[in-house]
């Protein structure tokens, strides 16, 4: 079998064992989507596409869903509601329990010199915890080096609202083959200003010195993703939302 | 009952400066609408309008009951709205909210206390028996501007909708089935519009139209004006909010008017198109009760 196959699974199908990687060095490892049923069935959980990778022995489905789980080490943008005596409390989706921020997660932060937020403000954030009996934990600040590597609050711009398997194809290391998103680096290609920081629970923050700039960003972004474009017609969208803003 | 979503910081001071600039967020103009759609059910009386992602439904639906004791010659016509959680987790069935007793009271002055459908006519044995007409208006989707959306909804459900036929020979009150008689229109004096500003800024200076959820929740004021494409004015409602200078009140009661007229002459289209596609091979106008009887053979 080709290894590009990539068939449609819905929950409860059976996966033809050609499919699953098996190799004698590497143990399988299950991505998101899939669970172990012991002694050695391999079932699927939710609808979507298979994905396998035999270089790493390791198998996932890839599927849209509408509501936001966190899982550690997921790169998010999330909004300040309140601040406790040692915590930040912030919502990472709107109607969920809160997730805390402690005060001094953020680069050289002391009790005395660390960053105050208002509520209604954003940071770009990492998750640490996550798991369904507790409320989620999230840093601005890598716990083994102490550096924030970007992580941190986000000053000024807008934040525009995608479907989570966007905001997957934008944060994949080549989202122009494997994502088939090239939105950004057309627009950076026109020569327009801006930067951006997306988070996994579905927010695209853009930031630019031009309010004109900024929008026209936030249009393209929303427009590929829920027109569901391909790459020549997001060519066409670019070059129309430039020309708009002339 | 679980808070609703609020914007953040970096969001509301976007939208306002952009405003500055007369930016939005869609591209649109500031005196634009987003696309209208409106599609009929295959039942008389149902209405479903889309306002960019603002999507209402309302069905109108008729039965028979006795008329208020003060008001022996009048039919009773009720307009019930209904914010349902598929919007949103804040809304819950049965608790209204602030949007949801708005939204309903605008409806009641601008469609029932304007007498745009005529409640004498429902009357069918004085004091005894008539027409009791309701109007339940469901909002599926809010991204902003429910009034409007929902006004034109109840204008276009009870425009579409036929009540059952009736008829009185001495003292003898026959209500005909759909199979027996063709349904016919309600008695419908003037279509009211609801036109719906949204004032930005410390003097509420910047005024736009159809305000998108995210622009509802940094406006400062709002005012809705309701009227048919006549321009006459049902009611104007500015529910506290920043003050505004009066002549940019009239200039938005001017452009208003313009709008009414525009959303009028959409829902004539549409409700043509409909009549259009239900009365196949042109027979519809044979089976009006009113035409003449086929004399005995």
């Amino acid at each position: 079998m080709t290894t590009t196959e990539r068939p449609i699974v819905l929950p409860g199908d059976t996966i033809p064992p050609h499919l699953i990687p098996s190799s004698t060095t590497k143990p399988l490892r299950l991505g998101p989507g899939l669970r172990h049923v012991p002694p050695s069935d391999i079932v699927p959980v939710v609808a979507g596409q298979l994905i396998t990778n035999h270089q790493k022995n390791s198998m996932w489905v890839e599927y849209n869903n509408n509501r936001y789980l966190p899982t550690p080490g997921d790169l998010i943008i999330a909004q300040i509601t309140r601040s406790g005596p040692d915590f930040y409390y912030c919502l990472l989706s709107p109607y969920t329990p809160h997730a805390t921020l402690p005060h001094l997660s953020f680069e050289s932060a002391t009790k005395k010199t660390r960053p105050q937020l208002l509520p209604g403000s954003l940071v770009y954030a990492r998750v640490i915890l996550a798991n369904k009996h507790m409320d989620p934990e999230i840093e601005c600040v890598s716990q083994s080096t102490g550096k924030s590597d970007g992580l941190g609050e986000l000053k000024g711009g807008m934040v525009f609202d995608v479907s989570l398997q966007f905001a997957r194809r934008l944060l994949m290391s080549r989202s122009r083959e494997e994502g088939k998103v090239e939105v950004l680096e057309l627009l950076g290609e026109e020569g327009l200003a801006f930067e951006i920081a997306v988070g996994r629970n579905g927010k695209i923050w853009v930031g630019g010195e031009d309010v004109k700039v900024v929008v026209a960003v936030g249009r393209a972004l929303r427009e590929t993703d829920e027109a569901g474009l391909g790459v020549e017609e997001q060519r066409r969208l670019v070059r129309r939302l430039v020309k708009g803003m002339k | 009952m679980p808070r609703e979503a609020e914007p953040s910081l970096n969001e509301k001071n976007f939208v306002l400066q952009a405003l500055q600039d007369s930016v939005r967020l869609d591209g649109r103009e500031l005196e634009e609408y987003r696309p209208l759609a409106l599609t009929f059910g295959d039942q008389y009386g149902v209405a479903d309008v889309t306002l960019g992602k603002t999507r209402v439904l309302a069905k109108a639906s008729a039965e028979l009951t006795v008329p208020y004791a003060d008001r022996p010659l009048d039919g009773i016509f009720n307009i019930a709205t209904e914010l349902s959680p598929m919007t949103s987790p804040a809304f819950e069935v049965n608790r209204p909210t602030e949007t949801e007793v708005l939204v309903s009271r605008l409806l009641e002055k601008t469609v029932r206390r304007s007498g745009a459908l005529d409640t004498e006519s429902l009357c069918l044995v004085a004091g005894q028996k008539c027409w009791s007409i309701r109007v339940d208006v469901h909002v599926l989707s809010h991204d902003g501007n429910l009034i409007d959306a929902a006004c034109f909804a109840v204008v276009a459900a009870l425009r579409h909708f036929r009540k059952p036929d009736t008829s009185m020979e001495g003292g003898v009150l026959t209500v005909y089935t759909p199979a027996e008689r063709e349904p016919v229109p309600l008695s419908w004096l003037h279509s009211p519009f609801c036109v719906t500003w949204s004032f930005f800024g410390e003097e509420g200076d910047i005024a736009l139209l159809d305000a998108t959820w995210m622009e509802e929740q940094v406006r400062s004021g709002s005012c809705t004006i309701s009227l048919n494409k006549h321009g006459e004015i049902c009611q104007i409602a500015k529910l506290g909010g920043v003050p505004v200078e009066a002549v940019s009140l009239l200039q938005c009661t001017n452009i208003a008017l313009i709008k009414a007229k525009d959303l009028s002459s959409k829902l004539d289209n549409w409700l043509a198109e409909d009549a259009k596609r239900r009365d196949k091979g042109g027979l519809l106008a044979e089976l009006s009760a009113e035409n003449d009887r086929v004399p005995d053979m």
